[in-house]
């Protein structure tokens, strides 16, 4: 119906292909995101992406699978020529010299890879560029889920920032893309506010590039001063996403009385995200004043952890990331009599060679190759990856303190029509007298 | 977001004390609520959630009562009140979080008890309460609970005048109780499992909210935007994610609620009384003849349940409205979710539902009873169903894997990796740790290399140690960044000059996440770059001793034999501290 290619946050579909963002997972926390293009013929050489982990031409990353491993490349004719050149003593010979007119040929390099994986808000949010601060997966993740966002909502962010968060609410409320025939459903949309132009336009182009356009509208605009409404009809919000220094500046914006930017047909839930307490407190008395209710307030403690093998044994010594401490009573006394003994042995010649290791310091040339090679071969031999205790711990760096984030919900307006209308619909009789499949509660009854 | 309570919705009263109760709402009916009083149904249908309603004293005459809308103005009173700091903050919460018996005020008949002696405040001053905040409470309270309230005041004034603040500060709180108000809320997946977490958390695994919102997240759960019941060419099917789920269901009607696919539209006949043009947007245009989607039958934004049982246990489904054993045809799980057991998955020929039932010619078919008719179609029907889901499941390209199970994840791992797309994510959910540093173990660089070496060992015939396949349940080499993680949400309070986090929260397991991608490794020997090089320059200039160098040079060796994973920075700066 459309000439639209669907986004590759959504739908990746098999195979990278030109256009498309991927994300060049270099390892855990290195993500790296690259819109893949068809090589420029003019100058195939633009088209490289260089990582300390070896250089990439897009050519290797195009129409191959998702999550593809990749191997480096490297240049071989180009250098090649330029070598001969130079040796030729050829004077134009500079460095850098583009216009050669040998096609650069790439090779499979000795080492080095690259993963080619579809996007995701995830992986975005570790590899974005941060222009602001920004929130992390693990407090989009509850906010989203806290605030109920299901296709076809609609939620207000402000402000965009770097637009981590807008990149996981437009998958939270992604629900088809406009004009495509889905009309008969609500289509999901975030409305992103940003006053800061540069960086409006940074989120802008973004969700262009990224197949967002429908899904994401960025409006440049103060949020304190001029608030979200945008028309008389827009953007009717079933959740809104605070992300500023003063939240409570914007909340009077966030009221029912038309024109309003909230859905007057459900309850409007809203989370409000402010690192200091007193962010909090301001928000809080100004959601209560409003008329908000259901108002609670968490914070996120996420940790991620590392597991490892934890090695223990004097049989370890000489290896590597293991602990030759002895691991019981027997091994400390075995060990203890092996030294008394060497030292008897030793008794008199009057050197002190107490342990293996520094017996066998003779310098430099003796710790060579053919010793790594044995200690790699006892290694593997022992087997040491399925040796040992296996343990974990939180990582090194964590992150103790995000955001504190303060939930509310404000119900829909309610008129006295309303309820006059509601009443007639629902008549009370009043001769009821069968309690014929009524529900009852008793309030003791508090296993609930 | 449902827009009003409709009948036979599943909705949640919030009380008072906290309790929260599940009710399906029947026109027509009485709700009670215990010695709060009764009410009809009708009084809540058609009206919006979220509101907060005291029931009214009866009438002479009547059997029920009427219900006020309590206005959030009169909800928030009490906690904006700005009140004198008080310095002893856990005198306050202990009697905040007590549960009635020690701070009693209020026997059943409504006379006065005070059995606690904490009533005797020995520094009033702390306890400040405005003459306003008087006013307003006894204004908030109207019916029994204003009886009560006027009694409690009764009582203290005879007390010293400044204690009198303080009590009534305190009565303030403890008639949450017996001010007869609820809040009615819609029944969603936060809200049952939260329910389920207080009543019966060993049926949902332990599973909190801020865990089902990091499985969503990391499963990349979401719309395809494509809605139709045909694939997209060249595809399978546009959102298709794999699901094994021993929480009764919890965990399929949370990703069902992220892909769209969890609440009936709205059929009901009761529209909303507000005209609202995205509502009506939402209710389907009237066919003039229904023929419904076969069973299970949808190709885009489908779950894929596997069981171990006969059937599925996804008995929570019911409060959405679907029963896996007579499913309603309009309900979108009835399309969207498919459920097969691993027999049929792994050995499909050995169940006997997989096999083709024989065809009866039709001549045939019409001389048979409709009863018989009936009993042949359907279990043709079964078998189409059956044969059908296997065998799209066993063709894979799945978008993701989500497990929150009691299985052991190796050997499922094992027999569905080969079932995702490349690029799917893999989310597993365990409420205790140890199963998940077990898969995060076979996942380690170290045995990486081993298998590895391994393959590449066994088809050259090198003089590698032997291969043995049980160090390696499941190929390491097709999962990327394995991550293991927890979250956990901690509740404050929230009021002027008392704000803390809550003292007391659930225990209980703490519920961990192992994640990752399921890639594919490329072809022949694969090398992996980056700190190794750095190092040779280092120790190339190093003259700081031969050990330093063999340790780096030993280093450099490692990273070269390093096969499929790029260095992982935790564990290196781990082994540099050490
Ligand atoms: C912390 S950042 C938001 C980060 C974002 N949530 C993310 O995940 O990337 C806050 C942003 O709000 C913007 N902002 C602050 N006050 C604003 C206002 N009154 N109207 C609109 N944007 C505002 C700032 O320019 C800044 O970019």
């Amino acid at each position: 119906m459309s000439s639209r290619k669907p986004s590759p946050f959504f739908t990746p579909g098999p195979t990278t292909y030109p256009g498309s963002l991927a994300m060049l997972s270099l390892k855990r926390d290195l993500q790296m995101p690259v819109v893949l293009q068809t090589p420029n013929p003019t100058d195939p050489t633009a088209s490289v992406i260089h990582t300390r982990f070896g250089s990439f031409p897009h050519t290797t990353l195009l129409n191959i699978p998702w999550g593809s491993q990749v191997i480096a490349s490297q240049q071989s004719k180009r250098d090649a020529a330029r070598g001969k050149k130079r040796k030729r003593g050829t004077a134009d010979a500079a460095p850098d010299d583009a216009d050669d007119n040998d096609s650069p040929v790439f090779e499979t390099a000795s080492s080095g890879f690259v993963h080619v994986l579809p996007p995701t808000p995830e992986l975005w949010t570790a590899g974005l560029q941060h222009r602001t601060q920004v929130v992390y997966t693990p407090d989009y993740s509850f906010v989203l889920q806290r605030l109920r966002v299901r296709p076809g909502d609609v939620v207000i962010e402000a402000g965009a920032g770097s637009g981590s968060f807008t990149h996981a609410a437009a998958r939270a409320v992604f629900s088809g893309y406009p004009g495509e025939g889905a009309e008969k459903r609500r289509l999901g949309q975030v409305f992103s506010f940003e006053y800061h132009e540069p960086r409006c336009e940074s989120v802008r182009a973004e969700i262009a590039e990224h197949g967002l356009e429908g899904v994401v509208e960025v409006n440049y605009r103060d949020v304190y001063e001029e608030g979200f409404t945008l028309g008389p009809e827009a953007p009717r919000a079933d959740a809104v996403f605070l992300d500023l220094p003063a939240p409570w500046l914007a909340l009077r914006h966030l009221s029912r009385t038309e024109p309003s930017p909230l859905n007057p047909a459900t309850t409007t839930r809203i989370c409000t995200f402010s690192p200091c307490i007193e962010q909090v407190q301001r928000t809080v008395t100004t959601l209560r004043e409003l008329g908000w209710t259901s108002i609670v307030m968490y914070e996120l403690q996420h940790r991620r952890l590392d597991v490892r093998r934890e090695l223990v044994s004097v049989a370890y010594d000489g290896l590597r990331g293991v602990n030759s401490n002895a691991a019981s009573v027997d091994e400390a006394l075995t060990r203890l009599r092996h030294l008394e003994e060497k030292t008897m042995e030793f008794h008199g010649k009057g050197k002190d060679t107490d342990t293996p290791a520094k017996k066998e310091k003779k310098g430099k040339d003796a710790v060579g190759r053919d010793k790594q090679e044995a200690i790699r071969r006892r290694e593997r031999e022992l087997q040491v990856w399925k040796e040992g205790r296996l343990v974990h711990r939180t990582e090194q760096d964590i992150k103790t303190h995000t955001s504190y984030l303060t939930f509310a919900v404000l119900p829909r307006a309610w008129s006295k029509e309303d309820e006059e209308r509601c009443r007639k619909k629902w008549a009370v009789k009043t001769d009821t007298e069968d309690s014929n499949g009524d529900v009852t509660m008793k309030d003791d009854d508090a296993e609930v | 977001m449902q827009t009003h309570i409709r009948s036979k919705d599943q909705i949640v009263l919030a009380l008072p004390s906290g309790l929260l109760k599940i009710l399906e709402i029947q026109p027509h009916t009485n709700i009670s609520i215990g010695k709060f009083g009764t009410f009809s149904a009708n009084l809540l249908l058609g009206r919006p959630y979220h509101f907060t309603y005291e029931i009214l004293d009866q009438q002479d005459g009547q059997s029920d009562s009427q219900l006020r809308v309590v206005p959030p103005s009169e909800l928030n009173a009490e906690s904006l009140a700005d009140v004198v700091p008080t310095p002893n903050e856990s005198r306050d919460e202990k009697i905040e979080t007590d549960d009635g018996c020690e701070f009693e005020i209020v026997g059943e008949n409504g006379e006065v008890i005070m059995r606690n002696n904490r009533l005797t405040i020995d520094d009033p001053s702390r306890q400040a309460l405005t003459m306003e905040e008087i006013e307003e409470l006894k204004k908030a309270s109207t019916g029994s609970g204003k009886e009560i309230v006027a009694k409690i005041m009764a009582a203290h004034s005879a007390l010293e005048e400044k204690t009198s603040f303080s009590l009534a500060k305190y009565t303030l709180r403890k008639t949450k109780k017996y001010i007869r108000r609820f809040t009615v809320l819609p029944l969603d997946v936060g809200m049952l499992s939260q329910i389920m977490l207080e009543k019966d958390p060993w049926r949902i695994m332990e599973l909190r909210e801020e865990t089902l919102g990091l499985i969503a997240s990391w499963a990349n759960i979401h719309h395809s935007g494509f809605d139709g019941l045909h694939p997209l060419e060249g595809t399978q099917g546009a959102g298709r994610w794999l699901v094994l789920d021993d929480t009764g269901g919890l965990v399929v009607a949370a990703l069902a609620e992220r892909m769209g696919i969890l609440y009936p539209t709205d059929t009901s006949d009761d529209e909303p009384t507000t005209s609202d043009p995205t509502t009506t947007a939402n209710s389907p245009e009237p066919a003039p003849r229904i023929v419904h989607p076969r069973t299970q039958s949808a190709t885009n934004n489908t779950l894929t349940l596997l069981h171990s049982n006969a059937q599925p246990n996804i008995s929570l489904l019911k409060h959405f409205g679907y029963v896996f054993e007579d499913p309603s045809p309009t309900h979108p799980l009835h399309t969207h979710l498919k459920t097969l057991t691993w027999l049929q998955l792994l050995d499909p020929t050995a169940d006997q539902l997989y096999r083709e039932p024989p065809t009866i010619p039709d001549e045939t078919l019409a001389t048979l009873k409709s009863g018989k008719r009936g009993a042949y179609h359907r279990k043709r029907r079964r078998w189409e169903r059956v044969k059908r889901v296997a065998d799209e499941t066993a063709a894979g390209d799945f978008d993701g894997l989500v497990m929150a199970s009691h299985m052991q994840p190796a050997g499922v791992l094992a027999k569905l990796l080969p079932l995702l797309r490349r690029g799917a994510p893999i989310v597993v959910f365990s409420p205790t740790v140890e199963p998940l540093t077990e898969l995060m173990d076979l996942f380690s660089r170290e045995r990486k290399a081993a298998f590895v070496r391994g393959v590449q060992g066994r088809e050259q015939g090198d003089g590698a140690p032997p291969f043995d396949e049980a160090d390696f349940p499941v190929n390491p080499t097709l999962v990327l960044n394995p991550m293991l993680q927890t979250a956990r949400a901690r509740e404050w309070q929230v009021l002027p000059h008392r704000t803390h986090p809550m003292m007391t929260s659930k225990g209980g397991a703490e519920g961990f996440l192992f994640t990752g991608t399921r890639v594919e490794p490329a072809e022949g020997r694969v090398e992996a770059r980056g700190k190794f090089q750095k190092r040779r320059k280092v120790a190339a200039g190093d003259v700081s001793g031969a050990v330093k160098e063999a340790n780096s040079a030993l280093k450099e060796a490692d990273e070269a034999i390093k096969v499929s994973e790029m260095v992982d920075e935790g564990r290196d700066t781990y082994e540099d501290l050490k």
